[in-house]
């Protein structure tokens, strides 16, 4: 990202002086202090505690429809924030360097044209569409979308530089970040046939590829398909469905698929399934992507209820087969997961119940919170336990809890202060204070074409 | 470069940016909103009677964009002399009609709509009553009864009509309800552009861009109970149990540098100043359960958060061509890659494979 920083600051700072003319800019602005300690070791039987106190400010600023002579919904996002540690680093900050850490965690411009049939995206951004799960790039991103008679064509190409972990102090091997590299590039093609009736009803069917290279190594290089069926008329069904195949291994990496429907106005259900081989996310020029060909497989379901009254009830079940001790065969788990929630007048209250039993460890754990809105103040309270099937760190359980209280300033500023404690296997005892001023504002011009 | 030299241009550059804004935008705050005024005008019963919309929304019909502040009504002044009115109206009434100042979050041509529809209750068909906050909007189903919009749903196109698609919360497709959370990446890969008509990166960078980041979102949001944050409390304790069981669910956001970082300082990295080996004795040499072999193969991904350094890897020093260590590729490997040209020319293979295979 280093390489490019001029050159990205300076195209968002040039554009970013045009979002006054915004038709809607969303802006927020939050200061924040935090005060905790962290473990280090230094030698010795055991780590030493030292107090962290980072000063975040982040800033993000949101601008639709700038009027401009050549495109519609001209639109700017960026999201940025920098950081002074007032004592010890904190950890993730990374091991070396000074006391001032910053980043940009989104920027771009984005543009319609072609009667808004042409998206361009340009700055740094996530691809979400297909196989390039998640990567954020700093470059460029295009999506054309082609009416054929009823159905429609979808072309999409990015290029760029993948985003480095901001604290990332290693030499050696380049890539060692799943999206690590120095360029990546790739598209996606998909076929759609929209159902005229009810919003989303159609079919989707795409494929997707996606390459990374890193000093001139292809460190990813993968083809993936893709769908979306919304079937029916009266009922919002969808399932959609993805796999990639990596190409240097010529192996399946993983497939997917999820199902979500409305069964009842109070009902809502969804299942999913996924299987997945961790390996093939390694780089392909990591020593250790040669190393084994394991499966992992996870398939379960969830509903949540409206029981009336402001109470709501979730549950979800899932199965999960983990290869054996060896690599080899598999080892059956489940992760359960079920939530309540209550909400009347100012007040919400909410627990939550999870059990991960797993090859090597599980653990069961509650979490109870609740807010009460008084006026412009609020408070809010948070407990998590978590109880372990085999001791972490030598303790069978961590428990910690936050209570936060607010007031909501004049002109859209917020006051936020926040006390947690706890009892963990690394720390016997923490305390963490943090101290909070946000600015949410939305700004729009007075008229609405 | 210093990495905090684009925060500080973007800082100033957010600065000038809001100072501009400040001059010719409105803040819009949500209790702008709730302070403005509650509809006062009987809708129900002059729609029964069948009085006709434009007797009472004068220059509606001509309208062809909607403004603030300017909501085309104008009621008769003496209700009992109008003939549209005092069928029922035997006295005058005095209605005062406050005015609002709301932006509209659609854009419509009401001089098109009304030439063309005739019936205004075609689209409105629910109306405010006196004491209602707000004025029912129009459901979506009534314009796709005229205007084909399927496509323009699936390609995502909701602007120009909506102005934006912030506070709307998606009833039919995309319903966020059940466990969305769980299910939303799949949904979302064939369809992203769709989920960008109401999301902004900046919604998705919070979870999914962990590499820039500044913290974690319970962290810098601890009032926000009510969400389904990742990592809440003490995860540091939860994040061994959990990477074990879903490496690749770790691996998808998380590299090895992010690993690096916190384990160097416990010193539990090859790299640590202080090293503390976090393995168990047997753990080099042994060839059972116990032993590094197994537990590579099974996950490799939780190797991969301290030993994944290239050519350097601790790895590289027994399992060389030669070395102690024995072959560790899987037999599908073996398979795959007989018969290839000469590893020791591939920059990879040749960490390992330092001189032709026999």
């Amino acid at each position: 990202m280093i390489r490019q920083t001029p050159l990205l600051a300076a195209l968002i700072a040039l554009l970013a002086a045009s979002a006054a003319r915004a038709d809607t800019v969303e802006a927020s602005s939050t200061t924040l202090l935090l005060l905790g300690q962290e473990p280090r070791y230094r030698g010795g039987s055991r780590p030493e505690l030292v107090t962290v106190a980072p000063v975040f400010e982040i800033l993000t600023i949101t601008a639709r429809d700038i009027e401009n002579g050549f495109s519609d919904d001209l639109r700017i996002v960026l999201s940025t924030w920098g950081a002074i540690d007032l004592a010890e680093r904190r950890w993730d900050a990374g091991t070396d360097g000074g006391r001032l850490t910053g980043d940009v965690t989104t920027g771009y411009v984005q543009a319609k044209l072609l009667d808004r049939r042409l998206t361009l995206r340009a700055g740094r951004s996530m691809i979400a569409t297909g196989v390039a799960r998640m990567i954020q790039l700093d470059g460029g991103q295009a999506v054309v979308v082609v009416p054929i008679a009823r159905a429609q064509l979808s072309l999409s190409a990015y290029a760029g530089v993948p985003t480095s972990q901001r604290f990332q102090t290693r030499d050696g091997l380049k890539s060692w970040n799943p999206v690590g590299g120095t360029l990546a590039y790739g598209g996606r093609v998909a076929a759609g046939l929209p159902i005229p009736g009810v919003a989303g009803r159609g079919f989707e069917l795409g494929a997707s590829a996606n390459v990374v290279n890193d000093g001139g190594e292809t460190v990813r290089q993968e083809v993936g398909a893709d769908f979306r069926v919304q079937p029916l008329r009266r009922s919002n069904l969808t399932l959609a469905g993805f796999g990639t195949f990596n190409l240097p291994e010529q192996r399946v990496a993983e497939v997917s698929a999820a199902l979500t429907t409305t069964v009842t106005s109070k009902l809502h259900v969804t299942a999913d399934f996924k299987r997945v081989e961790p390996s093939l996310l390694l780089s392909r020029d990591s020593i250790l992507s040669v190393f084994t060909t394991s499966v992992w497989t996870e398939l379960g379901a969830g509903a949540t209820y409206n029981l009336g009254r402001g109470l709501h009830a979730g549950v979800d079940a899932h199965l999960r087969a983990e290869p054996g001790a060896d690599g080899s065969g598999s080892d059956l788990g489940s992760d359960l997961r079920a939530r309540v929630s209550w909400e009347s007048g100012r007040t919400i209250a909410g627990l939550e119940l999870f059990n991960l039993d797993a090859y090597a460890n599980g653990y069961f754990g509650t979490r109870v919170w609740a807010r009460r809105n008084l006026g412009k103040a609020f408070v809010t309270g948070d407990v998590l336990g978590t109880f372990f099937r085999e001791d972490v760190n030598g303790q069978g359980e961590s428990v910690t809890g936050t209570l936060t209280a607010g007031y909501q300033l004049p002109l859209g500023f917020t006051a936020v202060l926040s006390g947690s404690a706890g009892m963990t296997p690394y720390l016997e005892q923490n305390y963490d204070l943090m101290a909070k001023l946000a600015y949410n504002q939305t700004y729009r011009t007075a008229e609405v074409r | 470069m210093n990495r905090l030299a684009l925060p500080a241009v973007l800082a100033a550059t957010f600065g000038i940016v809001l100072a501009g804004a400040g001059c010719s935008l409105k803040p819009q705050r949500s209790e702008a909103r709730q302070a403005e005024p509650k509809y006062v005008f009987p809708h129900a019963p002059h729609v029964e009677g069948e009085v006709a919309c434009v007797a009472c929304h004068a220059g509606i019909a001509d309208a062809k964009k909607l403004e603030a502040g300017i909501r085309h009504v104008q009621l008769p002044k003496t209700p009992s002399t109008d003939d549209r009115c005092n069928g029922c109206h035997d006295t005058d009434v005095t209605v005062e009609v406050p005015a609002r100042n709301e932006p509209f979050r659609i854009r419509i041509d009401h001089a098109q709509h009304v030439a063309q529809v005739k019936d205004c209750r075609t689209c409105h068909v629910k109306l405010p009553e006196p004491g209602d906050q707000e004025s029912p909007a129009p459901p979506m189903a009534t314009c796709t009864s005229c205007h084909d919009h399927q496509a323009d749903f699936n390609a995502a196109k909701c602007t120009p009509c909506h102005v934006d698609l912030k506070g709307y919360v998606p009833q039919t497709a995309f319903s966020h309800a059940g466990n969305w959370m769980k299910v939303h990446g799949s949904m979302a890969r064939p369809t992203a552009e769709s989920c960008a008509a109401c999301h902004d990166q900046t919604s998705c960078a919070e979870c999914h861009a962990s590499q820039v980041t500044p913290a974690r979102p319970s962290v810098i949001y601890p009032e926000a109970v009510d969400k389904g944050f990742i990592h809440r409390g003490d995860y540091v304790s939860r994040h061994i149990i959990d990477a074990r069981a879903d490496p690749a669910s770790c691996r998808s956001c998380h590299g090895s540098a992010f690993c690096y970082a916190c384990h160097t300082e416990q010193g539990v990295t090859t790299s640590a100043v202080n090293v503390r080996d976090p393995h168990p004795p047997g753990w080099a040499t042994d060839t059972g359960p116990k032993g590094h072999g197994d537990a590579a193969r099974r996950d490799i991904l939780s190797c991969a958060g301290c030993h994944d350094n290239g050519a350097s890897s601790t790895c590289v020093a027994c399992h060389q061509m030669g070395g102690v260590g024995g072959n560790p590729h899987p037999g599908s490997f073996l398979r795959k890659h007989r018969g290839e040209a000469d590893p020791s020319s591939k920059a990879m293979c040749s960490a390992c494979h330092t001189q032709p295979l026999p």
